[in-house]
């Protein structure tokens, strides 16, 4: 039996000039489809943000003139006490967000994922209403708890024999209001990634435990803090870069000076210091080198996650 | 639910061609009869607006009431600096001194025919909104003038006066207005003003003849004795235990007018729209008695028309008719803002008219009165964030426990680094 290899009959090129440009459109057809969010993305996004470096260097004055002054905004930033203070401001409102937050969230989500728990889907929900409220009416509403003349809280201290509190016009004051909504806010969004993670952890390692005698702290510390050590350092960069974005509270609880947050700017937080020179003062070219600052910062902290999860994956 | 790919199509198009075409509906589209009109809110601005429009039934006239003072302001920096301009832009006067900073933004009023009317005004508030070369950049719709608007009937619970001739002659100076509030506290053991650095300090800072600049344009705020003296009085009424501790215009503050938590008020002409809106129920029970301490003026606005304006030409017709002597007459017969114009001030229609709200004050009369014997002062660029440190440093010592003794350091400290001397 022989076989013959017959080779198949050449397929004549089809002509030259419309595989070209037929060729071509398809070549081109995925950056047409993906072009309308780079388009944007270059327009509201890049532009912008390389601009802003290029403004940061001038004395500019949007209706006037701008003029070339090299570093001096930095300078003059490096000596500014409102920057500094607001600085403080910030870090000290991350804080006393960021750390309860994280707290509360964690036990939530070992709660939420107990085996024997009714109604779960009911629970797992409802922690994110308060991420789903808007900002600003969140605001509103805890700024009129807080008051102090008309706010429940000092009513119910009232109660107690407590004076009432200034909490807008008094440092701490302020800062605990701003972190009581940034925690509110928050929480349930954190809960809710702890929870996602704490899933994919076998129940049987759980169960093992249990038969072994770990009692329920022993379980929360021994299997469910380690196996969300990387969504807990993930956890703490967002809500550290979140933290220092923070910008509607504190306009919005001080109505009669918004964009110092009060009298002795005892709650303006970055941003909102940013704000006050870019839009209130208009000093444009100020309020960009406040804005290169805080890039700086933010870029640094990213950094510092990136090493802290490699560190993890090598581990593992 | 499935919508078809035309569809969505004919709907993006839609919104694209909305929101390409500039000038669409209203007025300024520049056919120069009609144009586009920028309004702080709260002010009533539309009474006059529909006003001209009766006068001018072909005159389309798009009204925008943007904001506060400071937002319409901060929106027409944002629109001069590369946005759609309005055709006519009404500005506070504490805004005023950044723009005539930078007259080039603007019409040059002189060229529309403004040197034949600028004689009608106020020459001291006429001045403000003169660039350094003489170009006249807007024309000063109203003045506040100063007055203390109290509430009868708290006053007559301590035992005070409650006609206004005999309230006014408690308080012929500020130490005695402060005293006069100890007289009241002690007798209700409620608070007198509604705060210190509104009420006191920045009435008795406009008192002055000379403010934060000197007759020479230089800075004198943290030297000139008339300025620290104001700030003085400010410190003693907020460490007096007087004050409700409310910063004017937040919801706090509006509250407490409402419901009687302090029984005085300082009330430029401006401030009596403020005072019946946010407390109606209180009608009858307010009347205004002088102002301690003399002459001075706090407020008033002007309007300008920028430089890329379409109907310049338009917007200046409503100038002219509107803010003429006899138009800002007509303006404060129908919301009470007090003209600029001194030749009505002893016409009939503003020296009779009683407001009801307030015990039938004659309030053209009380407003006009603390205007005679002003001394004026040049107003700067500054001027507005050296009052605002001023401002919170006196309610620094009032509400958050500052120290009286090194407020005015404070002050001054916190001015020299946000304007940077």
């Amino acid at each position: 039996m022989a076989i013959t290899l017959v080779p198949a009959p050449r397929v004549a090129p089809p002509p030259l000039a419309p595989r070209t440009a037929r060729g071509l459109g398809e070549r081109l057809a995925p950056y047409a489809y993906i072009a309308p969010f780079f388009v944007l993305f270059a327009v509201f996004g890049l532009f912008p943000f390389a601009f802003t470096f290029y403004v940061a260097l001038f004395d500019w004055n949007p209706i006037g003139d701008q003029v070339f002054i090299g570093v001096d905004n930095f300078t003059r930033m490096a000596s500014d006490p409102r920057f500094w203070n607001a600085a403080r401001n910030t870090v000290s409102i991350w804080f006393l967000s960021t750390v309860p937050q994280l707290l509360i969230a964690l036990l939530l989500a070992h709660v939420l994922n107990h085996a024997r728990l009714r109604f779960a889907l009911f629970f797992r929900m409802s922690v994110l209403v308060p991420y789903v409220t808007s900002v600003a009416a969140t605001a509103i509403v805890f700024a009129q708890l807080f008051d102090r003349d008309y706010g429940l809280l000092n009513w119910l201290l009232g109660l107690v024999g407590v004076a009432p509190v200034d909490f807008v016009q008094s440092t701490w004051g302020s800062h605990v209001l701003i972190a009581t909504m940034v925690t509110w806010r928050w929480f349930g969004y954190t809960t809710l990634l702890y929870l996602a993670s704490l899933q994919a952890v076998p129940r049987a390692v759980y169960e093992a435990a249990a038969i072994d005698g770990a009692g329920p702290w022993q379980r929360f510390r021994h299997i469910t803090i380690p196996s969300l050590r990387p969504v807990i350092i993930f956890t703490v960069v967002t809500s550290t870069i979140g933290g220092l974005q923070i910008f509607t509270e504190p306009l919005l609880i001080a109505a009669g000076a918004p964009l110092t947050c009060g009298a002795v700017r005892q709650c303006q937080t970055l941003t909102l210091f940013l704000y006050e020179q870019g839009f209130g003062e208009f000093e444009f070219g100020y309020g960009s080198a406040v804005g290169v600052a805080l890039f700086v910062v933010v870029v640094v902290i990213a950094a510092v996650n990136y090493l802290l999860s490699a560190r993890i994956r090598a581990d593992r | 639910m499935t919508l078809r790919l035309p569809t969505l199509l004919a709907a993006a198009a839609l919104v694209l061609t909305t929101a390409c075409t500039p000038g669409t509906g209203g007025g300024g589209g520049g056919d120069g009869t009609s144009f586009e009109f920028w309004s702080f809110a709260a002010i009533n601005q539309k009474l006059s607006v529909d006003a001209y429009r009766e006068k001018h039934p072909d005159v389309e006239v798009k009204l925008t009431e943007v904001g506060t003072s400071t937002e319409t302001a901060q929106a027409l920096t944002t629109a001069l600096a590369g946005g759609k301009v309005p055709d006519l832009v009404l500005i506070q006067g504490d805004n005023l001194p950044k723009f005539v900073q930078q007259p080039q933004n603007f019409v040059d009023l002189r060229t529309l025919g403004a040197d034949d009317i600028t004689d009608d005004y106020l020459d001291w508030v006429m001045k403000q909104s003169v660039a350094k070369d003489g170009e006249v950049l807007g024309i000063p719709t109203d003045v506040g003038g100063m007055a203390i608007a109290y509430r009868t009937d708290l006053f007559a619970a301590a035992q005070l006066p409650t006609d206004p001739a005999a309230v006014s002659a408690l308080w012929p100076s500020w130490e005695a207005f402060i005293e006069t509030g100890k007289r009241y506290k002690q007798a209700t053991g409620k608070a007198f003003i509604d705060n210190a650095a509104t009420s006191v300090f920045y009435q008795a800072v406009n008192q002055v003849s000379e403010k934060y600049y000197s007759e020479g344009r230089d800075l004198v705020y943290d030297r000139n004795p008339q300025v620290r003296a104001a700030f003085d009085l400010g410190v003693a009424a907020a460490t007096a235990g007087i004050t409700a501790g409310q910063t004017s215009f937040e919801s706090a503050w509006s509250a407490g007018l409402a419901q009687g938590q302090y029984a005085a008020v300082a009330a430029p002409s401006w401030m009596l729209n403020t005072i019946r809106s946010t407390a109606p129920d209180t009608a009858g029970k307010w009347a205004i008695a002088k102002i301690p301490g003399g002459a001075g003026n706090w407020g008033g606005s002007y309007l300008a028309i920028p430089k890329r304006a379409k109907n310049p030409q338009a917007a200046w017709n409503y100038i002219k008719e509107m803010q003429s002597p006899q138009g800002q007459l007509d303006h404060f017969v129908r919301v009470g803002a007090l003209p600029s114009t001194p030749s009505v001030y002893q016409d009939e229609k503003l020296t009779s008219r009683q407001d009801p709200f307030f015990s039938d004050a004659r309030i053209g009369r009380v407003y006009t009165d603390s205007l005679l014997g002003l001394k004026p002062f040049y107003i700067g660029p500054d001027s507005a964030t050296i009052g605002q440190e001023f401002l919170n440093s006196i309610t620094n010592v009032e509400q958050s426990g500052g120290n009286p003794a090194t407020a005015w350091d404070d002050a001054v400290r916190n001015i020299k680094t946000a304007i940077g001397g």
